[in-house]
């Protein structure tokens, strides 16, 4: 590496010298502030990012569905009008899965797994930034939608040429989550591509797009890491559960996010160029996309779900003092998941005539992944039974999640008898049953990972206070807000409908239902207010303030930029715990110290790669708009694409040296290849 | 990224190279026979079902001759060949559950045919 | 897009470079991305083997456009190509630099003529009236083949990128070889789905009087 040579291994990189890369432009090395966040390579100023991100689209979403409940609260609401209806309840689905829950996730990856395995960096650091601004952008071009809409509703537009040839006008997507074609899609024959609803659907489209290309990204990098760059000793069956899911995770998302790009592709055309793939009036099969659209669909759900699984397999041992019981089930369970998820996805679509023979077989497959579940939540009793229970923040979180999850498993077991499904099909049966999964699990398991990461990430302590209330506060208005809709949706309330008339027994409940849904809303404020307030201001606490189990805890917090100042050498499973109360399960490779730590440069190029999505992000739907000339935007983008990734490319890897303290010349386990 | 403090490559692993060498050259004619005898089948009074089979195997042998020669799977670490493995057979088994369950039968074509 | 941990050259857990790992990740992904796509094709050519009605009114089938002559071409040139392929990465290995640049030379030629040749395709398929827009037949088969045909063409830019890279003189040892048959790789891989695509939707369109799917025709058509 003829750039090494430059460095002498430094203390801060602020001492570095002004460094060119191979293009002769100065490396941002040494840039502190905006600039130090904005080409950060270090993957836990990512993880930070993210978590940012994905926090503030939960507030969004959340405001979304406060909108659809207020709505909702009497019968014969007028609120908002049934055309803004559509684009809330479509804007929060969306915004909660591809830009809160997935990017929390990705937050605590990034975070997590180099120092759970024990290495410095991600494989890729470059192509982590990239992931990360591609997300930022695409969320961004998806709630656009919201500005133009916000535009057309205020009479800027009213003006334009392009504005009076618009037959539909919802510039905010306004399909549901899942954009079912023909609604998503076109008719008319040769080509005409009439279509059903306005832009909003290509902003949907796009926007769905980006944030599949930087999840498809982020991905293929942490399968890499975690297969490649674990320390000595850390076999795989000696990986944290969370490092677990991970790799689950992650795998079902490169082989889940296919399906809907060459779905969304193929909307594209039939929206932008005429083409007839979903196109009734043509011979288009609109159910194809509902096929397309579940095999991601249904790996999608286990996208969201094992994550906060793996949070919780970490958070229980914690707090019980017990290892946890059944790794090697834990594991399986998760993966035979992940597996078992990809043959599921016709339960979706029960209603729309399979035949008997795949009806029954999609019943009995979507039986038998209830039973990895349970599998994994016996054991997860397991660990909690006769163990030293804390009730800290977190373990009541993660208690929480058992408690809600599993009441969202019995009704998801529900759906799987087909006949029962038919009838629960687009109730608010399912919207109870859902959100008791994606909230009362994903969201509580969330939120266990995040006050229990905390102190590690930002050194400090959350308000426990505060933070025991928000939680009572999430979890009571959490049940409130979807206990009732079971009931509602067995007596026979229709989803996604703006209003309902008086007189169908439904008053009481959703009346109840909206209430729950403001004291969730003032919950999750206080509990993510709490964080915020502690990531500033909260107190300083220890390394290891819960007597942690993981690698991670063996590292000063903050977390210096290196991770390890010496590689760490593993002979254990749980072997920071191990090695703080038994025999010595840590060692270190003699690495670090004066010679320093090899880390990569920072740079703006992954970022002015993504940036090439903002122009196809903006140029696509403003193509569908007719706004002329917005075809030169699409093209722009692919230019600025090719070009981030070009002089990327050329740049050279570059990396410099930082000194880490001595090394404490810890030597191997003696155990460490065994097993 | 320059070459010049990095060993040259030793005998035995040129020797490896030119061993591999002469296995692409087999392998391209044998890529380009058997293309040629796709497109002679596809003439031969033969019934459709067995056209179709040796159609079948062939594009197959092709498709996996290129992975684990071209590509290199045969002489590298077993783990890639599974994870491209699970791309694939997952790809197959989806989309063959797919292609049977749009039949003819339940959907009604004659409007656009 | 080499890489810091990767250039370090820092062994890896299972001995395998992580731009090889993450190159084949990414094929195992494109798998389902072409599997997508194929399968789209197929299952509307199983609804409608008919074809597709040209501007005229004329009912039109699909054997009235392919030319077999013309796709043997091109799928013996992206085979050929591939060969190439291969050799330059051998090359790349042995340190032989100009035998890699003449190589890769050829497959970017082999893979301009394949583009050519797709070009020439679709004009003519144009031509004779099947568009994207009056038609499934016309969505489903420029769809599928035109990605593909941007992947060949994301390809030959890639390696016209990496021809001219290796006049810098950065190109060399351990790492120059890795990109080179991580670039090598992806290559391979088009053309593997260019094996499937040309049986599964060229080759079988010649089987029996209406190709494979012809059976499903109703006898009206026939």
């Amino acid at each position: 590496m003829s750039h090494d040579s430059h460095h002498a291994p430094v203390a801060c990189k602020t001492e570095l010298a002004p460094e060119r890369s191979d293009l002769g432009l100065y490396r941002p090395d040494r840039a502190t502030g905006w600039t130090d966040w904005l080409t950060t390579v270090d993957h836990k100023k990512i993880g930070i990012m993210y978590g940012a991100f994905a926090m503030m689209y939960f507030l969004i979403g959340g405001v979304e569905a406060l909108a659809i409940r207020t709505q909702l609260a009497r019968p014969d609401n007028d609120f908002v009008t049934a055309r803004m209806y559509n684009q809330l309840f479509t804007m929060h689905g969306t915004t909660m899965i591809f830009l809160g829950v997935m990017p929390l996730s990705a937050a605590f990856f990034n975070f997590l797994v180099p120092l759970q395995v024990g290495a410095r960096d991600v494989a890729f650091p470059r192509l982590n930034a990239f992931s990360l601004w591609t997300f930022v952008f695409g969320a961004f071009v998806l709630n656009a939608s919201w500005l133009f809409e916000f535009g057309h509703l205020a009479g800027w537009f009213d003006s334009f040429a392009w504005h009076k040839a618009l037959v539909y006008t919802d510039f905010a997507p306004a399909n549901g989550w899942f954009s079912y074609a023909p609604l998503s899609g076109t008719f008319g024959a040769n080509g005409q591509a009439l279509r059903f609803t306005g832009v909003g659907t290509d902003f949907w489209i796009i926007g769905i797009q980006i944030l599949g290309v930087a999840s498809l990204a982020a991905s293929f990098n942490f399968i890499c890491t975690i297969i490649n760059m674990r320390a000595k000793g850390m076999t795989m069956m000696r990986l944290p559960v969370f490092t677990w899911m991970t790799l689950v995770t992650s795998v079902l998302i490169i082989l889940a996010f296919p399906a809907i790009t060459v779905a969304l592709i193929e909307l594209m055309f039939d929206r932008a160029f005429g083409a007839n793939f979903f196109n009734p009036s043509a011979g288009g099969q609109p159910v194809l996309w509902q096929h397309l659209f579940w095999i991601f669909g249904h790996p999608e759900v286990y996208i969201l779900v094992l994550p906060a699984m793996g949070i919780v397999s970490e958070v229980l041992p914690t707090f019980t003092g017990k290892s946890l019981f059944g790794y090697p089930i834990i594991v399986f369970s998760g993966a035979v998941i992940g597996f078992l998820g990809f043959a599921v996805w016709s339960h979706h679509m029960f209603t729309t005539g399979l035949g008997p023979v795949p009806t029954a077989a999609f019943s009995l497959l979507t039986m038998a992944i209830a039973v990895p579940t349970g599998v994994k939540i016996f054991n997860w009793l397991g660990t909690i039974w006769g163990g030293r229970i804390r009730f800290t923040p977190p373990m009541v979180l993660a208690l929480g999640f058992i408690w809600m999850f599993m009441c969202g498993g019995f009704s998801g077991v529900m759906h799987s008898s087909a006949p029962a499904d038919s009838q629960q099909q687009d109730s608010y049966f399912v919207i109870a049953h859902f959100h008791y999964v994606l909230l009362g699990g994903v969201l509580l398991g969330l939120m266990a990972g995040l006050y229990f990461w905390f102190p590690k990430i930002f050194g400090r302590m959350p308000n426990a206070p505060v933070a025991y209330l928000g939680s009572a506060l999430v979890i009571l208005g959490f049940n409130l807000a979807f206990g009732p809709m079971h009931y509602l949706g067995l007596a026979g309330q229709p989803r996604r409908t703006h209003t309902y008339h008086a007189g169908n027994g439904w008053e009481t409940w959703n009346f109840v239902a909206t209430i729950g849904a403001y004291v969730l809303g003032i919950g999750v404020v206080i509990v993510f207010g709490n964080l915020v307030w502690t990531a500033f201001r909260g107190k300083k606490c220890g390394n290891d303030p819960w007597d942690g189990r993981t690698l991670e805890w063996s590292l000063p917090s903050p977390v210096p930029e290196y991770n390890f100042a010496q590689a760490p050498v593993v002979a254990s499973r749980d072997a920071y715990f191990e090695h703080k109360h038994g025999a010595k399960k840590i060692g270190a490779e003699n690495d670090g110290g004066e010679a320093g730590v090899h880390m990569p440069s920072q740079s703006w190029m992954p970022m002015l790669a993504s940036a090439g999505f903002l122009f196809i992000g903006f140029g696509m739907p403003m193509m569908a708009m007719g706004i002329p000339h917005a075809g030169w935007l699409v093209i722009t983008g692919l230019g600025v694409l090719f070009l981030g990734i070009w002089l990327w490319a050329l740049e050279g890897p570059g990396g410099y040296m930082l000194k880490t303290p001595a090394p404490s010349g810890a030597p191997a386990p003696a155990e460490t290849v065994a097993h | 990224m320059s070459s010049s403090h990095e060993a040259a490559p030793s005998k035995a692993f040129l020797a490896e190279e030119v061993r591999r060498y002469h296995h692409f050259i087999v392998l391209a004619l044998w890529l380009a026979v058997v293309t040629g005898a796709e497109i002679v089948l596809i003439y031969l009074p033969l019934p459709t079902a067995v056209i179709f089979t040796i159609l079948t195997l062939m594009s197959a042998g092709k498709f996996f001759a290129v992975i684990l020669w071209f590509m290199h799977l045969i002489y590298d670490k077993r783990l890639l060949f599974w994870c491209f493995l699970a791309g694939l057979v997952l790809a197959f088994a989806t989309y063959a559950a797919v292609l049977c369950l749009f039949s003819v039968e339940r959907i009604d074509t004659r409007w656009f045919s | 897009m080499s890489d810091h941990a990767a250039a370090h050259e820092a062994p890896t857990s299972t001995g395998i470079d992580h731009k090889k790992l993450i190159m084949w990740l990414f094929l195992a992904s494109d798998c389902m991305f072409f599997g997508t796509l194929i399968s789209t094709h197929l299952l509307y050519r199983k609804l409608f083997p008919a074809g597709f009605t040209d501007a005229e009114g004329h009912q039109r089938f699909i054997q009235d456009l392919f030319s077999i002559e013309l796709t043997s071409f091109s799928t013996f040139i992206l085979l050929m190509s591939s060969f190439l392929m291969a050799l330059a990465v051998s090359a790349m290995h042995k340190g032989q630099l100009k035998s890699f640049r003449r190589n890769v030379l050829g497959v970017i030629i082999f893979g301009l003529i394949f583009l050519g040749c797709q070009v020439f395709e679709f004009t003519h398929f144009y031509h004779k009236g099947l568009t994207i827009q009056n038609s499934v037949l016309g969505s489903t088969f420029y769809v599928l083949t035109g990605t593909h045909g941007t992947h060949v063409a994301i390809g030959v830019l890639w390696l016209i990128l990496l021809y001219f890279y290796s006049f810098t003189g950065k190109l060399g040892g351990h790492m120059g070889a890795l990109d080179v048959e991580v670039a090598g790789l992806y290559w391979h891989f088009v053309d593997i789905v260019w094996i499937i695509i040309f049986t599964a939707v060229y080759l079988v369109e010649y089987l029996g009087p209406y190709g494979i799917w012809g059976s499903g025709l109703p006898a009206v058509v026939k």
